[in-house]
Formats: structure tokens, C-alpha cells, sequence
């Protein structure tokens, strides 16, 4: 397996607060990877940094071989590396099929030619009924299916999804995930930043954790849930687990 | 508007016949004069609308360029006799260079921070060629010699030879934006418009696009500071950099609805229209009525229909014809 992106040594402050210290991991080709780690920790600061929107202080991006560091964003994508954004960010005057052809622009420029590719990605994503309406009047996980399909239409062989299943109910996260998995299917490599557990167990092979700005482990997810720095990220530092007798309160 | 085509070119037909007849059917030269204002600040408005309306980057700096175009035919015609026909296009040039450092340093800001940047461009290049006598002579301005029938020399005795001119330019105009609406590159514009990192994200280069679409629109609003100095035979920096000329790019566009391409025009006929008549009718009793009406409009305008008058119609429109979502 190849290697499909590999970040050495990310760091990026912004005044006095490090948001992302010395992060490095490794994405393998067709691989999808979870980001996770409490509010704060840098997962979308690391996520700007890899698409350009930052700048790091240090560090590398190698995406396929490529270094992205200091490129632009569209360069960034032009490269084979889309994202999504945290709040979705419909172009809200545009319909769902003009949303996805600004995306497919950028392999073809020909109407007819974009028209088709961006069809292709509201099909994939599901939101083929919907494909004359106005972005901004899409419901939250529509809004969340169009990012995906804009950015798919960009024809990546990277994507990065940013928590692109907050604010969804129980019902509506199934059908992310299976949407997740299907992306991993048609062979894309992901990196997903992700708080529930239970969509970043069902898709991901491999769990980045950050906290503070470091990486605190790093592994399958079985190992990730019993790490004991992990625990401590996320639920305080003096957690001991109940005992049998302890149930009086 | 989605009429099915055949009606669409007709419609275009019919309105060609229209305007092509107008200046023979009414000979008053002061209706003409307005019609001859209508386009001129309609063409002003589509040329402000691609990079305005489309990408939403509301300049109110556009004066700049349609005085670098006026002062540029004006001065290779007064100082070395080139006709204004060359000189327009030069002045057209000269726009798209000046607008690639100006663009470099407004396109900097976002929102209200650049809209304010390109006021202070205008008003520089304003004040230049006020303190630059021997180059354009200074306040003073200088008429341009009337050389009576010279077609070549864009002078006309008729009043509707001017008519054709200007007619010419917005139909210019509007194709121009009618090719990049329906390409790549209106959709480009428009996704700038909405939100530029999203845009960034999916491979937009925004600076790039931004600055080629700020190229064209300085060309096109340089090609009208050459007319309108041609018309009225008179320039001086206060007319030729005003910032009226700035003011009423944007207005006739929001008023008629930002971003589409029949927008400016209908702004304008509206607002033009209303300021003329009212000027004509009540300016010598009520004083000033035509700015307070003016004002009334575009205050009704921003706080009911903010997607402008071509949004209220589309509305209007498809609530009670089709019953069907307006297009976005």
C-alpha cells in the first residue's frame, strides 16, 4: 500500500496558544483515517494547515509524494485533495447542480462535460431529487451531502471530512456512514474529524487522537477506546472505573 | 428568466426593433438626452454588475477607470489628434493596467474595507490630475474642439448618432455578460460571491478570478467615460472622476437586482426615468424632489426586496404563472 498523505512534524501557533504541536501521522492509500479529540484539541486547525487555509510555522505535507505546504487552497485541491468545512458552506444562492458544477470546473470547463461529472456526485451522495433546488434551502444533512458531492466533483483522490456529522440525529448518522464507507469504496483515501464514537468505530481502520495540539496515541480503534491517556483526555485526569459495590447514590 | 427559446429570441427581436426606432419616432432632444443617460448608466451598471453583482465585490471606486478612459481618448485627441474611436480602446487599456495595482492592493480587504478602498482609488487619481496641470489641465478641464459632423472623430450633429453609440456599447455589454454568466466562469464568480473560502476549497483560484473580472469590468466603465466626455464635449477631473459616477453604478444595479444580467438596465430605466420627469415636472417648484424620490426608492428597495427589482418580478412571476421555485 502507498502512501497517501504523510505529515511530519505540523506545528502552528496562533499568538500565545499552540494550537497543533509537532503532529505527525500517515495516511495510507485507500485508507480512511479518524482524527478525533476534545473541542480544542486542533483537528480543524490541523485540517487547515493540510489544505493551505493556514500556513504552518513547521512541518510537512506530502500528499501523494507532493509537497503542499505553501500552496494555496485550490492549488491544494488541484493537487487531488478536497475537504469539507465544519459548518457546511453551501453557495446558498446557487441550486444543488450549479453548487456541484463550480467543483467540476476544475477538471473541465466545458458546461455539458461539468454538468455530467456533477450529476454523477448528486447521484453518489444521494441527492439526486434535489438537484434544482437552492442550496440554502437544503436540510442540515442535504447541506452535508452537497459539500461531499462538490467536493467529489473536484475529482479528489484525498478527502477530508470535518465533523461532517454534528447536529445529525441517530437515523441521519447511519446513512452518513454509509455514505462514508461507500466514499471508501470507490477507493478514495479520508481523513474524517469526527466526535461520534460510534460513526468514527464503524468507518475508521485507523484513530489519530489529539489533545492540546499533540498527538496522544495513535492505532486501531479497540486499541484507541482502552488507551488510558485517551480516557484521561476525554473524561479528566482522576476517572477510576466504578466498582461492583459502588452503586449508592 | 427560463422562456422557452424561440420566445426568447423573439422577445430580443422586438426589443431590437424598439430601440433601433426609438430616436426616429421621438425627436424631443430632451427625451432623447435621457434615453442617450438610460444607456450610459446602464452600460456603467453592467460593466460594474460582473465584478459587483456577480462576485458581490462592491466597488464604489468604478469612477477611476471611467475617468482614466475619458481623460486618455481626451488627451491623445485634444494633444495629438487621434480620433476617440482609438482612444477609447486605449482608455480601456489603461483601465485594465491601472486596475491590476489597485485590485492588488484593495483585493486585500474583505467587504466593507474594500468597497472603502476603492473609493479612496478614485478620489487619488481625482486629486492627480487636479495637481497635475501641465499633464491634464488641472481644475480648469478643457472643452474639446467641435469639429461638427466627424463621425470619425466620434462628433455628431445629431443628437441620435450619440444614441447608436451608447446603444452599441450596452449591447456590448450585455453580451459580454451573458457569455460569462452561462460559462465557467460565471459560476465562478458567483461561488467567489458566496462564499470565498468554500470557493477556494473546490479549486477556485479567487484572486485570479477576481482580478481578470475587475480587468473587464475597468474596461468596459472606461469606455463610457470616453462617450460621456465625447457627448457633453467637457472634461475637468470633478466630472470625470465624480463620485456620483461610483454611487450610481452600484445603485442602478441593486436597485435593479445584483447578479443578473438585465439588472442594471431596469434599475436604471427606473431610477433615471423617475429623477428626469420629476426634475422637469416639479424642479423649479419643489426643489431637490428628484434626490428625495431618489432616496425613497432605493430605501423601499433594500429594506422589501433586497435581490432588487428583477427579483421581485421573478417572484411575481412564477407565483402567479408557473407556481413553481424562482431559479436560482
Amino acid at each position: 500500500m502507498a502512501e497517501a498523505l504523510v505529515i511530519k512534524g505540523l506545528s502552528k501557533r496562533f499568538g500565545g496558544l499552540r494550537a497543533v504541536q509537532d503532529v505527525s501521522f500517515t495516511v495510507q492509500e485507500n485508507e480512511t483515517v479518524a482524527l478525533i479529540g476534545p473541542n480544542g484539541a486542533g483537528k480543524t486547525t490541523s485540517f487547515h494547515l493540510i489544505t493551505g487555509f493556514h500556513r504552518p510555522d513547521s512541518g510537512s505535507v506530502l500528499a501523494f509524494g507532493h509537497e503542499v505546504v505553501g500552496l494555496k487552497p485550490h492549488d491544494v485541491c488541484a493537487l487531488g485533495m478536497a475537504r469539507t468545512f465544519q459548518v457546511a458552506k453551501p453557495f446558498g444562492a446557487m441550486t444543488v447542480l450549479a453548487n456541484v458544477m463550480t467543483g467540476a470546473f476544475l477538471r473541465d470547463r466545458h458546461i455539458a462535460a461539468a454538468q455530467k461529472k456533477a450529476r454523477e456526485a448528486i447521484e453518489f451522495v444521494g441527492l439526486g431529487a434535489k438537484e434544482q433546488t437552492p442550496a440554502k434551502d437544503l436540510t442540515t444533512i442535504d447541506q452535508r451531502r452537497l459539500e461531499m458531492a462538490r467536493a467529489l466533483a473536484t475529482q479528489p483522490r484525498i478527502l477530508l471530512l470535518d465533523e461532517v456529522m454534528a447536529g445529525l440525529n441517530p437515523a441521519e448518522i447511519d446513512q452518513a456512514v454509509a455514505l462514508v464507507k461507500k466514499l471508501s469504496a470507490s477507493g478514495l483515501t479520508i481523513v474524517i474529524v469526527e466526535h461520534v464514537m460510534r460513526a468514527i468505530m464503524a468507518v475508521a481502520r485507523h484513530i489519530v487522537v489529539l489533545d492540546h495540539g499533540q498527538k496522544i496515541a495513535e492505532g486501531a480503534p479497540k486499541e484507541i477506546v482502552e488507551n488510558p491517556e485517551v480516557i484521561r483526555a476525554y473524561l479528566g485526569s482522576y476517572v477510576h472505573p466504578p466498582a461492583p459495590g459502588d452503586a449508592h447514590a | 428568466m427560463q422562456t422557452s427559446g424561440n420566445m426568447k429570441w423573439l422577445w430580443l427581436a422586438v426589443g431590437a426593433v424598439v430601440m433601433l426606432a426609438l430616436p426616429q419616432l421621438v425627436t424631443s432632444s430632451f427625451a432623447i438626452d435621457i434615453f442617450i443617460r438610460i444607456l450610459l448608466f446602464s452600460f456603467i451598471g453592467v460593466a460594474w454588475n460582473l465584478m459587483g453583482g456577480y462576485a458581490k465585490q462592491l466597488s464604489l471606486g468604478h469612477a477611476a477607470y471611467f475617468g482614466l478612459g475619458a481623460y486618455t481618448s481626451t488627451i491623445m485627441q485634444v494633444n495629438y489628434g487621434i480620433s476617440p474611436w482609438i482612444g477609447m480602446i486605449a482608455g480601456g487599456v489603461v483601465a485594465m493596467l491601472a486596475s491590476l495595482p489597485i485590485g492588488w492592493l484593495c483585493f486585500r480587504l474583505r467587504g466593507p474595507y474594500f468597497t472603502i478602498a476603492t473609493i479612496a482609488t478614485a478620489q487619488v487619481l481625482m486629486l492627480i490630475f487636479l495637481k497635475f496641470r501641465d499633464f491634464a489641465w488641472g481644475a480648469e478641464g478643457t472643452t474639446i474642439p467641435n469639429l461638427g459632423s466627424a463621425p470619425l472623430m466620434m462628433q455628431f450633429e445629431e443628437k441620435s448618432s450619440y444614441y447608436y453609440v451608447v446603444l452599441g456599447l450596452l449591447v456590448v455589454g450585455l453580451w459580454i455578460t451573458h457569455r460569462i454568466e452561462k460559462s465557467w466562469m460565471g459560476y465562478y464568480l458567483v461561488a467567489i460571491g458566496e462564499d470565498e473560502d468554500a470557493a477556494e476549497a473546490v479549486g477556485v483560484n479567487a484572486p485570479k478570478i477576481k482580478r481578470d473580472i475587475y480587468m473587464i469590468s475597468a474596461f468596459l466603465t472606461a469606455l463610457a467615460g470616453t462617450f460621456y466626455t465625447q457627448y457633453i464635449y467637457f472634461i475637468d477631473p470633478a466630472t470625470a472622476f465624480s463620485f456620483n459616477v461610483s454611487i450610481e453604478a452600484a445603485l442602478v444595479s441593486i436597485v435593479g437586482g445584483i447578479g443578473t444580467l438585465w439588472g442594471p438596465v431596469i434599475g436604471t430605466v427606473l431610477l433615471e426615468t423617475t429623477s428626469a420627469l420629476l426634475q422637469s415636472w416639479l424642479g423649479s417648484s419643489v426643489g431637490g424632489i428628484q434626490l428625495t424620490v431618489y432616496s425613497l426608492i432605493l430605501m423601499a428597495v433594500i429594506l422589501w426586496r433586497p435581490t432588487g427589482l428583477i427579483g421581485f418580478a421573478t417572484d411575481v412571476y412564477h407565483r402567479t404563472l408557473r407556481r413553481k421555485p424562482a431559479r436560482a
